[in-house]
């Protein structure tokens, strides 16, 4: 153990969001020169420890202690956590792509100042070449972000978080997902980095989904379940099937069944196919969804999920995938793929589906516009009674529908991007998060129009990674790695334990495979 | 201007104060000009008013033709020079080639509409930053009509029916006034009674989200644009009809107080919306503050500043307006 590093010890953590427990009881401590694993599923509470430890969220009860200072958990401020020599490297790390390597290293921190309070380029650059060297960069000072590999821009992230630690090695070093979006090489030179500084001394905690890389790459790890510490152990104790089981909560019997075709999955032919190669016209597809059906894509961060449903959707960010609707193959473009009667919600509610400023009404025709239009004239008649129906019928709490969407809850603004296509009678209706944001009453709302549009014969696709939603929900889930379907589940298999679990093994065999 | 280009007009509200406060102030500026013991009666004067109202539908054209780009948050700071430019245009029609009226009219247009298809193109498809693009365009334009005027005025050959057009009455009203109704019925139409309008309004408020329902955002952007540039073409026809020649002037001060009135206009009858009727109301205020104040005695000087102070006053409101509304 290096005598810079400070041990990171965090002890009776507790938060509660609204009265709703996030985190209880938590406690556990990260030692110099060992990587630390921070392991749970979706909502067991990783992110809301490390932004107490940021500073960015008030803990309840709690304390803790970085080396020899203690502090309560309820009064760290961002200032005391940066002082404490906690660095930290959040998800998206926070880097300016068209920026240099030199001025991302000083961001947040100042320029170098010389006369007259001109920058000094030449300091900047002097002090960007030692930090280079210093965590072996190997890139130069003046190269923009934008021409780095993911994993590299990382490590920038990293190395402008620890630069202030003047002996060396005295920073814990708090990552979150790092890995998440990378491809797996670019992962596996990221944590060898990670190795070094610990080896330097450093106390690194990493928070990961990825369970090789935690039995891989880790010495310790602690997990993470429904808000409470169900261990902490030494990696070197616990084998993969342990670790799933403590994950989930449950034993989970033998390996699910996999499905090699999804266009087999009942007797009549799926409304919705598609397909992941662009010209082989004999392919199987890839994703079957019958009239009727909900179709839950669930997968760990970076999966495809949304990627899909925006293929589907024609939008060339979503790689333009090959669809067929009732066997006829759809026109490629958003408008191809809404003459062939599909509908999306994107996960973006108020950037990409609401117009904020515009009335709920002008919000509700807005895929339908022309409808109105005749001889000449816009039926604003014929568009009010139409909208006045439609929010009885889907049940969009408003005092007026010329008030603002923006006006609305979360959740009446998702009724009502939710009722524009509905309206319409789609044959496909795709949903990315549709209750993210959403209260509890609305999500069941949404919920139950969901499962009427089923019933009339739409083919339903929800991406979520709310797990009870899918389980909840849908009549099959898909378990996507890496854009394409890795498991499938179907009927009592379909719950949230069981999906988490399908998620992390699919991972695991796309990584290793 | 660079501070205009991020401004947010006012978001809805339902307040009924807000709705009026600009017509109220029309109203009270005109009494209040009305009523002074030194401007009374020449500003109540059946000329003066007849001069002022008459004198208001180029600048009222231009500030409808920048409605379209400003709705779809664009600006197209070049319908002052496209005015200026198919003026010279139309009367070099008639009185070089002597084309007869309409169709020296319909050249001007013409090029007020290809110089919108180009602004369109570079906003739309290059995504050149739209006052950068038109305010280029618009200076490129000035320099072309120095060059081909020589800085000359065009008097002779101009149609007699414009110029009488430009100088005549129905029913006690300038004949231009009634050229700024037409056009104000066509835009309003444009806005309100077509899916095209809504698209505007669309792309103004989420690009993103108007994708997303299958509108085609960068022909919607190409088509205010072109619209913009076919009005500020016929903007010229009824400067050739005000003036009774062709002058060529620089076109951005004619830009800056039609983007002004659009903007004063969207605080007022559908606040935080550029609507037709606000930015007519608001071309009046100018108008008349404008005129009674000169009539005060103020040199006139006073156009630039009034104007220029009302811009950034409206634009200030609309960010405040904004910041409330987000707030709620």
């Amino acid at each position: 153990m290096s005598p810079g590093g400070r041990q990171l010890r965090v002890a009776g953590i507790a938060k509660a969001f609204n009265g709703v427990p996030a985190l209880h009881d938590v406690g556990f401590a990260a030692r110099p020169g060992r990587v630390h694993f921070l392991v749970g599923g979706n909502g067991s509470g990783k992110s809301t420890l490390i932004k107490i430890l940021a500073g960015i969220c008030d803990a309840d009860a709690g304390e803790v202690t970085v080396g020899d200072e203690t502090v309560p958990a309820p009064r760290i401020t961002p200032h005391w956590s940066r002082r404490a020599g906690l660095a930290f490297v959040h998800q998206d790390p926070g880097v300016f792509a068209e920026l240099s390597v030199a001025e991302n290293l000083v961001a947040g921190r100042g320029y170098p100042r010389g006369h007259l309070g001109k920058i000094d380029w030449a300091a900047l650059r002097a002090h960007a070449i030692e930090l280079i060297e210093r965590f072996e960069l190997g890139v130069a000072p003046e190269t923009p972000l934008a021409r780095l590999r993911p994993a590299q821009r990382t490590m920038v992230a990293i190395a402008r978080a620890l630069q202030t630690d003047d002996d060396a090695a005295s920073a814990v070093l708090i990552l979150d997902e790092p890995t998440a979006s990378l491809p797996a090489h670019e992962a596996t030179s990221l944590l060898a980095t990670l190795r070094r500084y610990a080896e330097a001394g450093h106390t690194i905690v990493v928070v990961s989904h990825r369970l090789d890389e935690v039995l891989n790459a880790g010495d310790d790890l602690s997990v993470l379940r429904d808000g409470r510490l169900v261990t902490t152990c030494a990696v070197a104790e616990i084998d993969r099937a342990e670790l799933v089981r403590l994950i989930v909560g449950h034993q989970l019997d033998g390996p699910a069944a996999r499905i090699p075709d999804a266009g087999d999955a009942g007797p009549e032919r799926p409304l919705l196919e598609v397909f992941d190669d662009a010209d082989d016209d004999t392919a199987r597809p890839v994703l079957g969804v019958r009239g009727g059906e909900i179709v839950g894509l669930a997968g760990l961060l970076g999966s495809g999920r949304s990627r899909m449903l925006r293929g589907v959707f024609g939008l060339p960010d979503g790689g333009a995938r090959r669809v067929h609707v009732g066997g006829q193959p759809v026109a490629p473009g958003i408008k191809g793929a809404m003459s062939a009667g599909i509908a999306y919600l994107p996960e973006d509610r108020d950037g990409e589906a609401a117009f904020g400023e515009l009335s709920v009404r002008e919000n509700l025709t807005a895929n339908a516009v022309g409808r109105y239009w005749s001889r000449g004239r816009f039926d604003r008649r014929r568009e009010a009674r139409n909208v006045r129906e439609a929010v009885a019928a889907f049940g969009i709490k408003t005092a007026s529908d010329r008030l603002p969407i923006a006006a609305l809850s979360g959740g009446n603004r998702q009724k009502v991007v939710l009722a524009r296509w509905m309206r319409v009678a789609p044959r496909v209706l795709l949903l990315d998060e549709p209750t993210q944001g959403v209260d509890v009453g609305a999500r069941s709302d949404i919920h139950d129009l969901l499962r009427a549009a089923a019933a009339e014969g739409t083919a339903v696709v929800v991406a979520s990674s709310d797990l009870e939603e899918l389980e909840l929900l849908c009549d099959r889930v898909v378990v996507l790695v890496q854009g394409t379907v890795a498991h499938e589940l179907s009927g009592a298999s379909i719950d949230a334990r069981t999906i988490a679990a399908r998620s992390f093994d699919a991972d695991r065999e796309a990584v290793t495979s | 201007m660079s501070a205009v280009s991020s401004a947010r007009p006012p978001r809805l509200s339902l307040t009924g104060l807000e709705r009026w406060a600009l017509v109220v102030l029309l109203v009270v500026s005109f009494a209040f000009f009305a009523l002074d013991g030194t401007t009374s009666e020449t500003f109540l004067s059946a000329p003066n008013l007849r001069n002022v109202l008459g004198s208001q539908a180029v600048i009222g054209v231009l500030a409808l033709a920048s409605l379209p780009p400003l709705i779809a948050r664009e600006f197209d700071l070049s319908v002052g020079s496209i005015c200026v430019l198919a003026s010279i245009i139309i009367a070099k029609a008639m009185a070089d080639l002597s084309l007869p009226l309409g169709l020296a009219i319909v050249t001007g247009l013409v090029v007020g509409g290809a110089i919108g298809l180009m602004n369109g193109w570079l906003v739309a498809y290059l995504r050149v930053n739209a006052l950068i693009a038109t305010l280029g365009v618009g200076t490129v334009i000035t320099g072309f009509v120095q060059a081909t005027t020589d800085g000359n005025s065009i008097v002779g050959g101009i149609s007699p029916d414009l110029v009488s057009f430009g100088a005549g009455q129905w029913l006690g009203l300038p004949r231009t006034v009634y050229a700024l109704g037409v056009v104000g019925v066509i835009i309003a139409y444009i806005l309100v009674q077509t899916p095209y309008g809504r698209y505007l309004h669309f792309v103004g408020s989420s690009p993103a989200s108007t994708r997303l329902v299958g509108v085609d955002v960068a022909r919607t952007v190409l088509g205010s644009f072109v619209i913009s540039g076919v009005l500020a073409g016929l903007a010229g026809a009824l400067l050739i009809a005000q003036n009774g020649n062709a002058t060529p002037q620089p076109g951005a001060d004619l830009t800056l107080t039609a983007v002004s009135a659009a903007f004063l206009g969207a605080t007022a009858i559908r606040p935080g919306r550029f609507n037709v009727i606000g930015t007519i109301v608001a071309i009046f205020f100018l108008a008349f503050s404008v005129n009674g104040l000169t009539l005060l005695g103020v040199d006139a000087w006073i156009n630039g500043v009034f104007t220029g102070a009302a811009l950034v006053v409206a634009v200030a409101i609309a960010a405040l307006l904004g910041r409330r509304g987000a707030a709620a």
